[in-house]
């Protein structure tokens, strides 16, 4: 009994001094970003006054809103082209084998294909032969990096059993097509959901493509805030509170996600 | 299968496909094409063709191989350490019965991190005048370590960096790998006495082996592509300490403007990838049985 508390102890002990090591550089960003610019500088550390100055300033000092409205924009268009396409494609292979084992090593290979092997040829490609805007350049590029994603994660779902309630549709006379839509994607929507929201977040999260493949009027929030380490002057608590800004609506999504990361993050091979 | 559904499984898979092609594919091949051509960005064309001039280029020039040799360190470093403390926190997690959704969600946060954040609030923090770190240190009489100015130190703080980012990567993976292992094993070996050790080794080791391949793989694949928190941190510096091979192609491509040759290293940072990948599918087939 007492070796058993032993390594209750030991356990806890591992735990939370690695829980710490992970939360602590959080918190104490979260910390500067809540004081005034002269004690955030200041060791040691002063509590100070604590406030909300910076959060407001980040939206008068930097181009925070336009930044934050590019990578929103991006991330959701990246995501709307991507799903429906990454769906239908994984059910058929879940269901018609269509593709066979070629078209799914293929999507794996596509996902782990470097960024720097697609951007270059791809910033040649909008540079000279296909002018169009930086925003729908990156939007492109991360429909490269959603669409295999999402297509693997997927396929995956459509395994589960819907196949009996469609051949039950199809035999009440609906099409495949009907079948598909109206029966499997209903059950399967959680799982649909889910695949967005990573792909999602693939997106906002992705910097060399907005970097090379956009301009000054495109920068993403990833652009924006590399930007501002250039800039001479830059104060660390407005940078605190823009780069905790910039974590928020992922964090936020964490919750929603807790069951699918796993699988998303080991793309499929581990529940 | 009937041959209507065959087609109607083509049909759905069709935009897919095409995409897939449009910005897959196709910068691939163009990639590939530009690799034979004296491309760069002063002079932007295809008319001087060189042949395999540029790989013989890549593959002579030290840089090169320094930049391959020092990913070759980063990868190896990163993924064994993560390894290391993952599999220890995996498995303090699986036999933990308190306190388990709150370590879990602790540890899933830096997972959903942007890069580029992880980059500035480690650069801020590790600051070596004005960052909390140094001034913990100096409190228990440690000289200030430059974390980013000297070479060798660089580029282990890159390497711790990226592991306090991606370490939880391991833990995620392999705690969903060992809490889906049969219990009778271990049932058995407590009965013949064997030490928890023992069963580490005899035991979840060996059954644990195929999700252990798919995890080090996935993340040695990830580890090879890092670019972001070089380009926050350090820019591949001091001198080229920490100029990792993605970090060097891109140097190559938009300082150096040679287009051509960074094509040349890109394919063969993708021939790389692609032996990877191939290894990755077979692994998870095992996984999947």
């Amino acid at each position: 009994m007492r070796s058993a508390r032993g390594a209750a102890l030991l356990r806890h002990l591992i735990l939370g001094g690695f829980s710490a090591v992970i939360a602590m550089p959080l918190l104490w960003v979260l910390r500067v970003s809540l004081t005034d610019k002269a004690t955030a500088y200041r060791l040691p550390p002063e509590i100070g006054e604590i406030g909300l100055q910076n959060y407001v300033e980040v939206f008068t000092a930097f181009d925070f809103t336009r930044w934050f409205g590019n990578s929103v924009t991006v991330a959701v268009l990246a995501t709307l082209v991507s799903l429906p396409a990454a769906a239908m494609m994984a059910y058929a292979a879940a269901r018609f084998r269509t593709g066979g084992w070629p078209l799914m090593l293929g999507v794996l290979a596509s996902q782990m294909i470097p960024p720097i092997v697609l951007v270059l040829p791809m910033f040649l490609v909008f540079t000279t032969l296909v002018p169009v805007p930086g925003l729908v350049a990156i939007t492109i590029a991360h429909v490269a990096i959603n669409l295999p994603f999402m297509a693997w994660i997927m396929a995956s779902f459509f395994d589960a059993d819907t196949r009996m309630l469609e051949e039950a549709a199809r035999c009440d006379g609906a099409t495949r097509w009907q079948a598909f839509t109206r029966i499997t994607v209903p059950v399967a929507m959680p799982g649909i959901i889910a695949a967005g929201l990573l792909g999602f977040i693939l997106s906002w999260n992705e910097f060399l493509y907005a970097l090379l493949l956009g301009n000054h009027s495109s920068q993403t929030l990833a652009v924006g805030l590399a930007s501002l380490e250039t800039h001479a002057g830059v104060n660390i608590a407005p940078l605190a509170a823009a780069t905790l800004l910039a974590l928020a609506p992922v964090l936020l999504l964490l919750p929603f996600l807790q069951t699918y990361l796993v699988k998303g993050l080991s793309l499929g091979a581990l529940k | 299968m009937e041959r209507r559904d065959r087609r109607f499984g083509w049909m759905l898979s069709a935009p897919g496909l095409l995409l897939l092609g449009a910005v897959v594919l196709f910068p691939i091949v163009w990639a590939g094409l530009t690799s034979f051509f004296d491309y760069t960005l002063l002079m932007p064309g295809y008319d001087s063709f060189v042949g395999i001039g540029n790989y013989r280029m890549a593959a002579g020039q030290g840089e090169f191989l320094h930049s391959a040799w020092i990913t070759l360190l980063f990868v190896v470093a990163v993924v064994a350490i993560q390894f290391v403390i993952g599999m220890v926190v995996a498995l303090a997690l699986n036999d933990a019965r308190r306190g388990k959704s709150v370590y879990y969600l602790i540890l899933l946060c830096p997972l959903l991190i942007n890069p580029v954040v992880v980059g500035l609030m480690w650069r801020m923090i590790l600051h070596p005048t004005l960052g909390i770190v140094n001034w913990l240190l100096g409190t228990v009489g440690i000289a200030p370590v430059n974390w980013l100015g000297a070479p060798d130190m660089a580029f282990w703080t890159v390497v711790l960096v990226d592991i306090w980012h991606q370490v939880s990567f391991m833990v995620v993976l392999l705690l969903a790998g060992l809490s889906a292992l049969p219990t009778e094993p271990y049932e058995a070996a407590r009965c013949d006495g064997a030490t928890a050790f023992q069963r580490f080794w005899h035991i979840t080791l060996p059954l644990m082996r195929p999700v252990i391949i798919v995890t080090l793989l996935i993340r040695m694949i990830f580890a090879i592509k890092t670019y972001d928190i070089i380009y926050i941190m350090t820019r591949g510096g001091p001198g080229v300490a920490t100029d990792l091979i993605s970090y060097f192609i891109y140097r190559r491509a938009f300082v150096s403007l040679d287009l051509g040759q960074a094509c040349a290293m890109a394919v063969m940072l993708l021939v790389v990838i692609a032996g990877m990948t191939a290894m990755l599918w077979r692994a998870m087939r095992q996984v999947g049985e």
